[in-house]
């Protein structure tokens, strides 16, 4: 017996048969069914685990048909809903399926499973709830739904204890007696949920169902008679799906754009590959070395453990593509002795697939956030004024603005100098010495070496960002950072200063980016220095 | 009575062989010639000391900061080659000068343009102190258009070699650049030889060898790089006005694959993508001076 807490105290959340035989029920206090039955074993119930359970098995019922989802609170019910609608006769009309299914949960996970197939999910939860037939595998017939549900108590509606409980009182016990009666009473006196259960029910209203994962645009699915281990094989059997695929994709003017290849392994549980790719695709070598180098990357983590015993590989995403090409060329290394024929062959166009299968081969391995590019930014302050965006897309579009740097051309009339290596966060140099408070400074230490400077060129004037809130200063109390915020601009020490550019020289010919922040006598009496970057 | 009569069948399989055999030299040709040709460093002094009068295309070239701080010199060194390298599409290469200097100017940005990719740890050179990162502004000082970079960063260095490599294979950039702490002659043979197949430059940026008794014997740190660069700091130059002209290196060609080394001091001048020897060593003799003595260091 499972209890949660409830209203004066511990309840009873779900119970075995012995104890439904004993006469206990769903949400009795625990103490009550203690003073009934004497001894009963009692443990928490972990409504968290208990639904991780339930994606974990919806996910493995993803071998079935893409659209599988559990139901939770929202749905009024528990269980998962599989939609099998043209899924069916892969596995010979829907009785084997049930009957496949009902084996494999008993086998792999040890469940019990009622299974009702019918048109409506409604109509498949109540018959598979409370159906009165031997069997554990119930198929209503299309559009017998109403002859269906009318002997099952109300219950199997899915509704709120509360509204049972009124209908209790009002004498209705079947779902039969329900659907005589005429509607606008119930719409009167009942919440929208009654008559929207009964609707979901029959058929009469669409019930949307959230599937576990986004359902693909393409799906193939392959049974193995064998359970796979090996890398060679799950890549081999990936390239015979996408090779399935390729055909409808080419059917459809469309290339995929990020797949997922789904691994099931014989226990029940499914290892999911993601796969993003820069340009569409249809080519199955390249997918298929997109799958080897994750999987290289997922040894470690990975677990074959009994094997894998289907294999599923969807598109999740489909963009547009000219029909003339499928296949990238194929890459040197094989064959290293025509990379110069090769290299003379391809066009321009290969040209960008090259570099879209380059970016997705290292996205792959790497990771998707470690290929980047550097994108310029409409801002004077060091710091903001570019970023390094992932890489994404096929398009080159010049990261470096034109527009972008067209205005901070204009901004700054000449183009200042900027060091090739930047630190990312300006680092206080030490021991400064400078003629005057506001001149550049003659000698400096920065990381324990003394530098002695011989030539200096400035000052670069950057005044911060004062419509910018400082970074740590912005806190959301003044409503949107991007508000102009009556009062005070700055606050306290937060308050971001103007800052004095050098590039300076040392004796040794180093070449230093170094700034004085502050601007001596009105917005500070003590100068601090700070090395910003390297010049080449 | 057979024998006659087995000369002319015989003079045919040779006649027929020649034409075999010269078939396949004209099949091989193409290729010969197909080789890009090798970049020069438009300097006549140091591209006298390089084979085939520049930096070989397919190879691995290995620059070094003469010290710590010259990291960021060592850095511009190879944004300055890696500027001068245009798209190696083979019918670019077939134009004239022209067409190349109008495809140097950065601002003239084509989708096509080739990548340029540089491999990287996030944190730089490993021995070193974390030296910032790079800045695109910064490299577009330089004159080199940081939308044509592509940066990878990298856990550790199998992952940078792995990716320097798959880089070359692709023959998609059209040049690669990485940045790697350690590196043995084996491995460095395998990326030399990954270059050659592509016919791509691979450029390694590696920290100078702790501290070398002999420079000559370099002990495990060997390598099948065609070339080695060592770049130090100099002081720079000041124009009329006190402004630092054009970033100044002292170059140093320590070896060179059918080559000879060399030191030279040069400036690289960013708006024409060009370097210069210093004033200071525009001399003839000096340069020469200095040539001979490092052959002399490394003989």
């Amino acid at each position: 017996m499972l209890t949660v807490a409830g209203t004066g105290g511990l309840r009873i959340a779900a119970l075995n048969e012995a104890a439904e035989a004993l006469g206990l029920a769903v949400g009795e206090p625990l103490a009550d069914a203690r003073a009934k039955a004497g001894f009963v074993q009692v443990r928490d119930a972990d409504p968290a685990a208990d639904d991780a359970a339930l994606r974990r098995l919806a996910l493995w019922a993803t071998r079935y048909t893409p659209t599988a989802s559990p139901w939770g609170e929202d749905n009024g019910a528990d269980g998962f809903f599989l939609d099998i609608e043209g899924a069916a006769h892969l596995f010979g009309g829907e009785e084997a399926l049930l009957a496949d299914l009902a084996s494999r949960l008993t086998k792999n996970f040890g469940l019990p499973a009622r299974l009702a197939v019918a048109d409506t999910a409604g109509a498949a939860w109540a018959l598979s709830r409370f159906h009165k037939h031997k069997a554990p595998s119930f198929i209503l017939p299309s559009g017998q739904e109403a002859a269906a549900l009318a002997p099952l108590p109300t219950a199997a509606l899915r509704l709120q204890p509360e509204t049972r409980a009124t209908l209790r009182r009002l004498g209705f016990k079947t779902v039969g007696a329900l659907l005589d009666k005429p509607r606008a009473p119930f719409a009167a006196r009942f919440t929208a949920e009654l008559l929207r259960r009964i609707d979901q029910a029959l058929g009469r209203i669409d019930e949307p169902l959230v599937p576990i994962v986004a359902p693909p645009v393409y799906h193939a699915l392959r049974y193995l008679p064998e359970p796979i281990f090996t890398h060679e094989a799950i890549i081999a059997h990936a390239s015979r799906l996408m090779h399935s695929l390729t055909h409808v994709l080419t059917r459809d003017d469309v290339g995929a754009r990020s797949l997922r290849l789904c691994l099931y392994n014989v226990d029940g549980a499914v290892e999911a590959i993601d796969i993003g790719l820069t340009l569409p695709t249809r080519s199955v070598d390249h997918v298929a070395r997109l799958i080897a180098l994750k999987l290289e990357t997922l040894v470690a983590s990975y677990d074959a453990r009994f094997g894998f015993e289907a294999v599923g590989l969807a598109v999740t995403c489909a963009e547009p593509m000219p029909a003339q090409q499928t296949e990238f060329p194929s890459s040197p290394p094989s064959d290293p002795s025509c990379a110069c024929e090769a290299g003379s062959e391809w066009g321009d166009g290969d040209r960008t697939e090259r570099r879209a299968a380059l970016i997705d081969a290292l996205r792959q391995r790497l990771g998707p956030a470690s290929v980047r590019r550097f994108e310029a930014v409409a801002s004077h302050w060091p710091e903001r004024a570019e970023v390094l965006s992932p890489i994404d897309g096929a398009a080159a579009a010049p990261s470096f603005d034109q527009q972008v740097l067209d205005q901070q051309a204009l901004d700054q009339q000449t183009v200042q100098p900027r060091p090739l290596l930047i630190l990312p966060h300006a680092e206080p140099a030490e021991e400064v010495l400078a003629l005057i408070p506001d001149g550049p400074p003659r000698r400096f230490s920065w990381r324990g070496t003394t530098y002695e400077i011989t030539g200096a060129q400035g000052p670069e004037r950057i005044g911060a960002e004062w419509w910018r809130p400082h970074l740590s200063a912005h806190s959301r109390a003044s409503g949107h950072p991007d508000d102009f915020a009556p009062g005070p601009r700055f606050r306290g020490d937060e308050r971001q200063q103007t800052r004095d550019y050098y590039l300076v020289e040392d004796s040794a010919g180093q070449r230093f980016w170094l700034y004085r922040e502050g601007l001596y006598g009105r917005e500070t009496t003590q100068a601090r220095w700070f090395v910003h970057g390297l010049f080449a | 009575m057979g024998f006659p009569h087995m000369t002319e069948p015989n003079a045919l399989r040779m006649a027929h062989s020649r034409a075999a055999v010269m078939e396949e030299l004209r099949r091989l040709m193409p290729r010969l010639e197909g080789r890009r040709k090798p970049l020069p460093l438009g300097l006549a002094a140091i591209d006298s000391h390089l084979p085939g009068g520049g930096l070989a295309c397919g190879a691995l070239h290995e620059v070094m900061p003469a010290a710590e701080g010259a990291i960021a010199a060592a850095f511009g060194f190879i944004a300055a080659i890696l500027v001068r390298i245009h798209s190696p599409l083979p019918w670019r290469e077939g134009l004239g000068v022209g067409v190349e200097r109008r495809s140097s100017n950065v601002n003239v940005l084509t989708p096509q343009t080739a990548p340029l990719l540089l491999v990287m740890p996030p944190y730089g050179l490993r021995p070193y102190r974390a030296h910032g990162r790079l800045h695109g502004h910064g490299l577009r000082t330089l004159g080199l258009d940081p939308a044509r970079l592509i940066l990878v960063e990298t856990a550790h260095r199998k992952e940078t070699l792995w990716a320097m490599e798959e880089a070359v294979r692709s023959q998609a950039p059209a040049a690669v650049a990485g940045v790697i702490d350690q590196l043995d002659l084996k491995l460095s043979q395998r990326l030399h030889l990954a270059a050659v197949d592509a016919g791509l430059p691979l450029f390694l940026l590696r920290p100078a060898p702790p501290s070398l008794p002999s420079p000559a014997s370099g002990g495990g740190w060997g390598s099948a790089a065609a070339t080695r660069w060592r770049v130090g700091t100099e002081k720079a130059a000041c124009d009329r006005f006190g402004l630092i002209a054009q970033p100044r290196w002292h170059l140093h060609l320590e070896r060179c694959r059918n080559g000879r080394p060399g030191q030279w001091l040069v400036e690289y001048d960013h708006v024409a993508h060009r370097f210069s020897l210093a004033a200071a060593l525009a001399d003839p003799a000096g340069a020469r001076g200095a040539g001979e003595a490092s052959i002399r260091q490394a003989g």
